[in-house]
Order: C-alpha cells, then sequence, then structure tokens
C-alpha cells in the first residue's frame, strides 16, 4: 500500500470516531467500534504509529 | 451454484507467499523502531492502568519515562513470572491486581490448562481476540493454508487458550469451520470422514491417537480429505522431527505447528522450512537469557525466551519469563526477518531434573525418544527421588506388532543414545500397548513421584 492508501485509512478513522462520539443506537455504536478497531488493526500491521488500543484514540 | 465471484484481487492474493510481505520480511532496524515506540506506549498503559505494574515499578523508582531504549527496557523493566499472576488472581480473583481493564470490555476469559500446576485466569479484550487470531494466521498461510480451506477442530472447547485462538485465527483467514465438539475420538473420525475437511486443528500426541483409532476402526486417515494438520499445546513436529514423520504418514498431510502461550499470544507462528518458528514481532517484542548468570545472550546460544506482548493488552505481560529454552537466529531462508527460534522450544528451566549431576530437560529426552525406530509417541517420563537424588525413568509403549524381545531391544538402543547424547543413564522401559493414559489436550509427559517439598512451588 502506498502512503497515501494509508493516509486515507487514517482518514476513514476520523470519520468513524466522529460518528461514535454522537451515535446514540447500542447497535450502530457497537458496529461503529467493530469498524474502528479493524481499521486501527490494518494500521498497526502496516507498521504505523497508532495508540495501543483503538478507544484510546475517542474516549475522554 | 452461486453466481457470486471471488475477485480477482482475493484470487492474486491466494498465491502470496506472505500473509503480509511487508511486516514479515521488515528490516531488523524498522523492526526494533517500531518495538521501541509501541514499547514506551504499553509501559506507559501498564503503568497508568494496573495496579501490579505501578507497585512492582514504584519499588525500584522507575518512572515509564525512564526508558528511552530497548536496552532500557530489557535492563530496568523488572522481569515478570506466572507464579506471581497466580498469587495475585488468588488474592484477588478472578483476575487480580494485574488487570488492565474495566471488567466490561472482556469478551472472552480462557484458562492455562494448569500442567505446572494452579491454572492461570486470563482476560481477553475483543481487540485482544483478534491481534491473538492473526498469529495463527501466520502460521497458517505460511504452511499453504488458504481461505478455500476447511478447518476441523478436535477440540472439546473448554477453557483451553489453545484452540479457541486458532478458532479466532481460522475465522480471520475466512475459512469454513467445523467443530468437532463434544465428539470421543471415534465420533472424530466419523465426523472427518463424513464433512471432508482440508485442515485438522489438534494436539499433535491426539492426532497420532485419531490415527491410531482410526487403523482400528479400518480407515485409513493418510486418503482422507486432510491436506494440513496444524498442532500446539506440547511439543509437536518443529521441536520433533519423529513426530513430524509420524503424524505426516498417518494422515498423508503436511504438519505444521507454532509456539503459544495462553496468556501470551499464539507467539510463534511456524517456519515453511519446519525447522523452527517465528517470533510474531507485530505482537511480541522478545529477548533471551541465561537464567543463572542473568545476562542477556546472543544469537545461537540457549537462553529462557522472556516475552513481552502488545496482544494482551487486558492483562499486559511485560519482561515475562516463559522458562521456554530457546536458540534465537535472524536472516532465515524463508524470507520472514521475524526472530527464528530454532527448532522451537528445546527445553524447559522449569522441567529441569539433575540426574547424578547432569541438567536433564524434558524436551531433550523427547527429542531423542521421538527419533527410535520401533517407539511409539506413548511415553512418560517418571521422577522419583532415590538415595538423596533425583531419578527420571522413561516408560514406553512400543509400535503396535512389536514382540517383547523386540521391546527390550528398542529400550536399549534409548538408553544408549540418551547416554551418547544428554551423558546421562535413564532407565528405560517397555509397557503393554495401549497402557498409558492418552489425553485430547496436553499429554501428561512428566510423572513427578517425588515427595512434593522437593519440586518447584508450581509443580506440587
Amino acid at each position: 500500500m502506498t502512503s497515501e492508501d494509508i493516509q486515507k485509512i487514517h482518514g476513514l478513522r476520523q470519520q468513524i470516531i466522529e460518528l461514535i462520539k454522537v451515535c446514540d443506537t447500542p447497535q450502530i455504536e457497537t458496529i461503529l467500534k467493530s469498524a474502528d478497531m479493524e481499521l486501527h488493526c490494518a494500521l498497526w500491521n502496516l507498521g504505523e504509529l497508532v495508540s495501543l488500543r483503538p478507544e484510546m484514540d475517542y474516549s475522554d | 451454484m452461486s453466481s457470486i465471484k471471488v475477485p480477482e484481487s482475493i484470487k492474486k492474493v491466494r498465491d502470496e507467499q506472505f500473509w503480509n510481505k511487508d511486516i514479515e520480511t521488515m528490516s531488523r532496524e524498522r523492526l526494533d523502531a517500531l518495538h521501541l515506540k509501541r514499547l514506551l506506549s504499553l509501559v506507559d498503559f501498564a503503568y497508568s492502568q494496573s495496579k501490579f505494574y505501578r507497585q512492582k515499578f514504584n519499588q525500584i523508582g522507575l518512572k515509564p519515562q525512564d526508558i528511552k531504549s530497548l536496552e532500557d527496557f530489557k535492563k530496568n523493566v523488572p522481569l515478570t513470572d506466572k507464579s506471581e499472576f497466580i498469587h495475585l488472581q488468588q488474592q484477588n480473583p478472578p483476575y487480580g491486581d494485574t488487570f488492565a481493564l474495566p471488567l466490561e470490555m472482556v469478551s472472552h476469559h480462557c484458562e492455562t490448562s494448569g500442567t505446572t500446576g494452579v491454572p492461570l485466569a486470563i482476560p481477553y479484550s475483543m481487540l485482544d481476540t483478534v491481534r491473538y487470531g492473526e498469529s495463527w494466521v501466520y502460521g497458517f498461510w505460511a504452511l499453504g493454508i488458504r481461505p478455500v480451506d476447511t478447518f476441523y477442530f478436535a477440540f472439546g472447547w473448554g477453557n483451553f487458550a489453545g484452540f479457541w485462538s486458532a478458532y479466532w485465527g481460522a475465522r480471520r483467514l475466512g475459512c469454513r469451520i467445523m467443530s468437532g465438539g463434544g465428539l470421543d475420538t471415534k465420533g472424530h473420525i466419523e465426523a472427518i470422514v463424513r464433512m471432508k475437511p482440508t485442515v485438522l486443528i489438534s494436539t499433535p500426541t491426539f492426532a497420532l491417537r485419531i490415527a491410531a483409532v482410526a487403523k482400528e476402526m479400518g480407515v485409513d486417515l493418510s486418503k482422507s480429505s486432510i491436506k494440513f494438520t496444524y498442532h500446539a499445546g506440547e511439543p509437536g513436529p518443529t521441536a520433533l522431527p519423529g513426530m513430524r514423520e509420524q503424524i505426516e504418514t498417518a494422515w498423508g498431510a503436511k504438519a505444521g505447528e507454532l509456539l503459544g502461550i495462553a496468556e501470551i499470544d499464539a507467539v510463534a507462528p511456524g517456519c515453511p522450512n519446519g525447522d523452527g518458528v517465528h517470533i510474531n514481532e507485530m505482537n511480541v517484542f522478545s529477548w533471551a537469557y541465561d537464567p543463572l548468570t542473568k545476562q542477556e545472550v546472543t544469537d545461537g546460544q540457549i537462553g529462557e525466551n522472556i516475552v513481552t506482548t502488545y496482544a494482551n493488552t487486558s492483562q499486559p505481560l511485560l519482561n515475562y519469563r516463559t522458562h521456554d529454552l530457546v536458540r534465537r537466529s535472524h536472516g532465515c531462508s524463508c524470507g520472514r526477518t521475524w526472530v527464528k527460534l530454532d527448532g522451537s522450544v528445546l527445553g524447559r528451566t522449569d522441567f529441569m531434573v539433575t540426574v547424578r549431576g547432569t541438567n536433564v530437560y524434558q524436551t531433550a529426552v523427547e527429542n531423542i525418544l521421538s527419533q527410535i525406530d520401533g517407539m511409539s509417541m506413548h511415553y512418560e517420563l517418571v521422577l522419583t527421588h532415590e538415595d538423596g537424588n533425583d531419578v527420571m525413568r522413561v516408560r514406553f509403549e512400543p509400535m503396535p506388532g512389536v514382540d517383547a524381545e523386540q521391546a527390550t531391544r528398542i529400550a536399549q538402543d534409548a538408553q544408549e543414545k540418551i547416554h551418547k547424547a544428554l551423558h546421562v543413564k535413564l532407565p528405560v522401559v517397555p509397557v503393554e500397548v495401549n497402557s498409558l493414559p492418552r489425553f485430547e489436550l496436553k499429554t501428561k509427559r512428566i510423572i513427578d513421584q517425588r515427595p512434593k517439598e522437593l519440586r518447584r512451588a508450581l509443580d506440587r
């Protein structure tokens, strides 16, 4: 993957995190968190520097 | 037939040699730089979230910001041991003060098999299970297993982490999964014949047990649908070449193995060369030291594997003593740059007995036994204490059809080969075929009949 592709994944995470913060439906929030976990996992396995756990990027 | 076509991109990936070439062949420089940043993040996390680590660091006046290099991490972060974790869990069940997440984030609970004494409770978050599963996939892929394959789990689905994590891996790879839960050995054979899976997941000795029972039933599993067998939980085809030959012959399949440590990760998936395992350096940072001198050992020397995992954030494990004796190397011909453990685990520090002044390791003896003609994989090592000395006796079942005279010769052969390789004389005694117990999970090889006060705490 190119560095541009990787940046797109970072960008997708940002969009999902914004949605998690405003989501008020337990089912959809769970699915969004799951999607963010997978994208976090993708970045981790691309050797990117991401936080140890995905929710550390959106917890207060 | 479905009209849904497999995308070309997926078809292409199926031919790739690696599950993720970029990271499996990453340069040592980049890997080490990544480890340092990830370790600093993990140290911060463990210090802030786990009472155990906070106290451990505070006791020696260490702060997370004092760690600035991999050397600092290896030298200054205190070693941890399973016995500490078990002790803390007993004081404050279920997970003790090492626990680092809110309980509602734990999605799976497992326990160690308890082969060294009291089982250790292991919490995993959803993320931990995903990362753990990934470790298996590196091994599956390297052996040749692909999403089109079908897994059969000859496994009772208890609390044993080993094959739950294999399930997480098979699910990650996208394979079809068949459960053998609740079936006895004959039931497994009937299920395999009927459902035609292509991958068998079991302990190595249970794979041989299934094959032996199949033979009695008149079923030749070497002609079955199984193309691959994959193992963990005890020394298998990588650690014991004789066992590889027996499994591959009995099943007509390619046998693989990974080194898993329940509370850490499926630490090291098998090398496609079949002569060792590679530390999954996306999930684990490891080094090795001499348990007597406490000094780090270099490549080619035998030392105890010390592991830090990024894959268990529920119960962080930093500089964790595995008690596995390993020989590390770099630059494997398979192309992976990840540290290789030649021959997987060569022995155990905590299953070592001193017989007439010689340190004898369980796996060293097993390695010799696995290569004795006419000896089956059903044997046990009986420890006693006589006249002030530890004594180890080998009791083995010969292959079916071997008569008493041949069995005596096999015993003599084994005794001589052990003496030559390990410089110690161990009595080797044949027993009746089918007289030793069979196990679905880890085979109990060590029968410790020494007085309890002469054993290590966790072996009592």
